[in-house]
């Protein structure tokens, strides 16, 4: 996917052949499904909820691509998300900047963020990391709440509220698509394979030539920009930001949506966060019950699916439906 | 203020032992350490109608010792190898037991009243007894936990486990059996927290975080798994938290625990009395 000299037909050719393969058609039907969802339930409460699923999806799938490919474990993911929501937020109200571009500048923000976090957290390894971004985006939350930086503990509301949830629909579905199609690629590509090296044996990486501190904040990098972007679609459908989305339980969010669909696969983050979305939509009617079957079912997943949910459903699936051919 | 840093102190070196010794044995971050605390209040603060001050004590100590005990069984040592899986599985269970709390009891904060009434006066400072016994039952728990694991039989296996668990497991110790012990032993220093510090302050379901994150930055502070160093690190932290409460703000000193988590974990990321690892 790296080469960049693109053969328009064979490309084209080596689509066909994903396509109809399984996961290809899986991934395709998957796509339409979603595609179908506002023209065939109608209803703007479905569509919030798929697009509450879908920014989900990149928030996670950064966490997935930092954690589960470059190793590093971050607890504090919701400092990127929280600060690119800020950025937008205040460009979008005070300085009335075009939406395009103050997502632009909020992941930007949150990539000069991620260094601002890494440089320092790098030094640290496993647990102590991952406790140094929670201390840094506790930090934050700390700051916003107590002091008067952008309305305080009111946060920034009063943002323009869209006209067509179902244009907002595709759009996040296609930044979506593409945030997840780049961040695959990057794992796919030889930034991935430095990654995975450091991942699996830091020593023996340092020992091969590979500059390790360089590579983290890479990776540190793109996670930050692509949370950044989950971030900033975020508060830009919500049409209000406040220091909440600081709070660790965001960071933990990513981290669950992440492993419920599969630790390094990417494309897991899609099954994690509309399982957990549309679960904890459809527990709310139980009010109180909800957080509590909720928690039960979290629990269970990771108690039994330690490698998460997506590709051993794919396998069995792939076995089923090869049985039913007859193959 | 000297006195209410060193309650504060006696406080956090009890939850923070717990947390230390937990993650020293197994290296399990266990981040339902505040639950272990939060269940133990409230379970308290249900029974004492029941069944009066000394039982429901023990019941609640009973219980959540219990639970630490199941908690290692089904959930923990399946999960060991992964060391992710380990940090979600006891997030997701201090999630759970928060919202349990909330469906079983109310979402509404409490009162337990101190089961020593009235204020004692001590060198001119007005405090509630109550905080005396958390003191004092403070430091005799903690010394009896230090004593255990230098003097006894399971406390030495505890340490050679710390040390290597691989050649503990080699040498026949139970591993196992070692880390279920002092998982146990954790939550019943949390417990003993809870039901010395709970009565004559508020609960609510929240509050097993904060404990949670107090416990992280002591033993952080301290050096992970290092267990004379949490509990200087803790008095330090208490004496830290109540000179600002002091001087700056209360509001300022529930920042200090992360800004020192932060420092530490910059400037000596092992901590007050860590030990170095080998790469």
């Amino acid at each position: 996917m790296m080469n960049f000299e693109i053969d328009l037909d064979s490309s084209l050719r080596r689509f066909r052949t994903w396509a109809l393969s399984y996961r290809g058609t899986i991934t395709l039907l998957s796509v339409l499904g979603l595609l179908l969802i506002p023209p065939i339930s109608g209803s703007e409460y479905y569509a919030q909820v798929a697009i509450t699923a879908m920014i989900f999806t990149v928030f996670a799938a950064s966490w997935d691509l930092l954690a589960g490919f470059a190793g590093q474990v971050s607890f504090g993911h919701s400092a990127f998300f929280g600060v690119a929501g800020y950025v937008t937020a205040a460009l979008v109200r005070f300085y009335e900047v075009h939406w395009v571009l103050a997502l632009m500048t909020g992941a930007s923000v949150a990539v000069l963020f991620s260094l601002l976090i890494g440089i320092p957290c790098l030094r640290l390894k496993g647990p102590y990391l991952a406790l140094g971004t929670l201390a840094f985006s506790l930090i934050l939350l700390n700051l916003f709440m107590m002091g008067t930086i952008l309305g305080g503990t009111e946060g920034i509301s009063g943002l323009p509220v869209s006209q067509n949830l179902f244009m907002d629909f595709y759009l996040i579905l296609a930044i979506m698509i593409v945030s997840l199609v780049v961040m695959r690629a990057i794992a796919d590509s030889n930034l991935g394979t430095v990654m995975k090296a450091i991942r699996d044996d830091e020593t023996c990486a340092d020992a091969s030539g590979i500059n390790t501190t360089i590579y983290k904040l890479i990776a540190f990098m793109i996670s930050g920009f692509f949370a950044g972007i989950a971030g900033s679609l975020f508060v830009l459908n919500a049409t209000a930001v406040n220091p909440a989305v600081f709070q660790p339980l965001y960071s933990f969010y990513a981290i669950i949506m992440a492993s419920i669909g599969g630790l390094a696969t990417i494309y897991g983050s899609t099954i994690g966060s509309f399982l957990f979305v549309v679960l904890s939509e459809s527990l709310r009617r139980l009010a109180d019950m909800a957080l509590l079957v909720f928690a039960t079912v979290l629990i269970l997943v990771v108690r039994f699916a330690d490698e998460g949910l997506m590709n051993p459903i794919l396998e069995r699936s792939q076995e089923l439906w090869d049985k039913i051919r007859g193959r | 203020m000297l006195i209410f840093g060193t309650i504060q102190g006696a406080l956090l070196a009890l939850l923070a032992l717990g947390f230390s010794l937990v993650y020293g044995v197994g290296g399990v971050l266990n981040l339902s350490h505040g639950a272990f605390y939060l269940i133990t209040a409230y379970v308290f603060y249900w029974t004492i109608p029941l069944f009066g001050m000394t039982i429901s004590a023990v019941l609640a100590l009973a219980v959540v010792v219990g639970i630490a005990a199941a908690t290692f069984l089904a959930l923990i040592k399946p999960l060991q190898d992964t060391h992710i899986g380990v940090v979600l599985v006891t997030f997701a269970l201090a999630f759970f037991f928060e919202q349990f709390v909330k469906v079983v009891g109310d979402p509404r904060t409490h009162y337990i009243v101190p089961y020593v009434p009235g204020p004692v006066e001590f060198l001119g400072v007005r405090f509630q007894a109550q905080l005396v016994i958390l003191l004092v039952g403070s430091l005799i728990l903690v010394t009896l936990v230090t004593l255990f694991i230098n003097k006894s039989k399971i406390g030495k296996s505890i340490r050679a486990v710390s040390q290597d668990a691989e050649a503990a497991k080699l040498m026949g110790i139970n591993t196992d059996l070692v880390m279920m012990t002092s998982l146990m032993l954790s939550a019943l220093l949390v417990g003993f927290a809870a039901i010395l510090y709970a009565p004559g302050n508020f609960i609510a379901p929240r509050i097993g975080w904060g404990y949670l994150l107090l416990a992280f930055a002591v033993t952080i502070f301290g050096g992970m798994g290092s267990i004379p160093g949490s509990i200087v690190a803790a008095f330090i932290m208490g004496y830290a938290r109540s000179f600002s409460d002091y001087f700056i703000s209360t509001a300022f000193s529930e920042i200090i625990p992360i800004v020192v988590i932060l420092v530490m974990l910059l400037v000596r990321p092992q901590g007050l009395l860590g030990k170095k690892e080998l790469q």
